[in-house]
């Protein structure tokens, strides 16, 4: 007689993080600034900052650094700053697309905006960078987050996505 | 709670991007998001926006952050539930306060640094 094993899934670190107050389906801005601005004056009402000025001027550093536009119509705005009080994931999509500054040069359709606290040693951070950017890497997942009617097939996507 | 003097919130942005400029600086971290795709090689832009914030910090708190900085990685630290962020110390009622200028500031008891409220 044999028994089955059942191996027990380790939850990923975006999935934890994802909420439908977080979600920006439609994006109205056109150019990377006011694109900045709108994610960030999200992150308000989520009770993410109460300092949006300076998330904002912040991740304008980091791009300033260099573009965060990875290419194939994605974009990862990143920064941890004092003012953030908890890790956030925050997606957003553009259906008219926007200049980004990404190294193949296509507009940007959609956007993963993580920010963090500013603590010293946060290996989740990173581990949520790498997700996204394994999660959007097959052109598939990517259409199928452009094509989601709604934050909860946006989820799913993503979990099994960054989960494969 | 009253709002964040200005000049905190000026020595938080600076810290913000000293911590940007330090992680952009590291072969390690640089290297670990740059394998990812994203590149922190223009820094130039992002020093002279540091040398614009920190103009406008009072001299004698900046003097204090800066030399702070040669200890600490975080000077100015959060404070959660009136424990110190930076040395996880209890914070008493009140903490004791100092002044720079116009700046009045706290401090943690414990280890010193700035004390920030998020």
């Amino acid at each position: 007689m044999t028994s089955a094993t059942v191996v027990a899934r380790k939850p990923t670190a975006i999935e934890g993080l994802l909420r439908s107050g977080l979600y920006l389906p439609n994006l109205q801005s056109k150019r990377k600034s006011s694109v900045l601005e709108e994610l960030v004056r999200a992150l308000v009402p989520a009770g993410v900052t109460r300092h949006p000025e300076a998330v904002l001027d912040l991740l304008g550093q980091r791009e300033a650094l260099g573009s965060t536009a990875i290419g194939r119509g994605v974009a990862v705005p990143h920064a941890r700053s004092m003012v953030i009080g908890e890790r956030a994931v925050l997606v957003a999509r553009s259906a008219r697309g926007i200049d980004f500054d990404a190294p193949d040069g296509k507009p940007v359709h959609l956007l993963f905006l993580i920010v963090a606290p500013s603590m010293e040693h946060d290996p989740v951070y990173l581990q949520l960078l790498a997700e996204i950017v394994r999660a959007i890497r097959l052109a598939r997942t990517r259409q199928r987050l452009l094509d989601a009617p709604d934050f909860a097939s946006i989820q799913e996507v993503l979990t099994h996505a960054a989960d494969e | 709670m009253p709002p964040m003097s200005e000049q905190l919130q000026a020595l938080v942005r600076l810290q913000d991007i000293d911590f940007l400029l330090r992680e952009a600086r590291d072969p390690k971290i640089a290297g670990q998001e740059a394998r990812l795709g994203f590149a922190q090689e223009n820094l130039g832009p992002v020093v002279k926006a540091r040398q614009r914030l920190a103009s406008q910090i009072d001299g004698r708190l900046l003097q204090t952050y800066e030399r702070m900085s040669r200890k600490f990685v975080r000077v100015v630290v959060a404070v959660e539930h009136r424990v110190c962020q930076g040395c996880r110390m209890s914070l008493p009622t009140s903490t004791a306060s100092r002044d720079s200028s116009d700046v009045t500031l706290e401090n943690c008891q414990n280890c010193g640094r700035i004390l920030y409220r998020i």
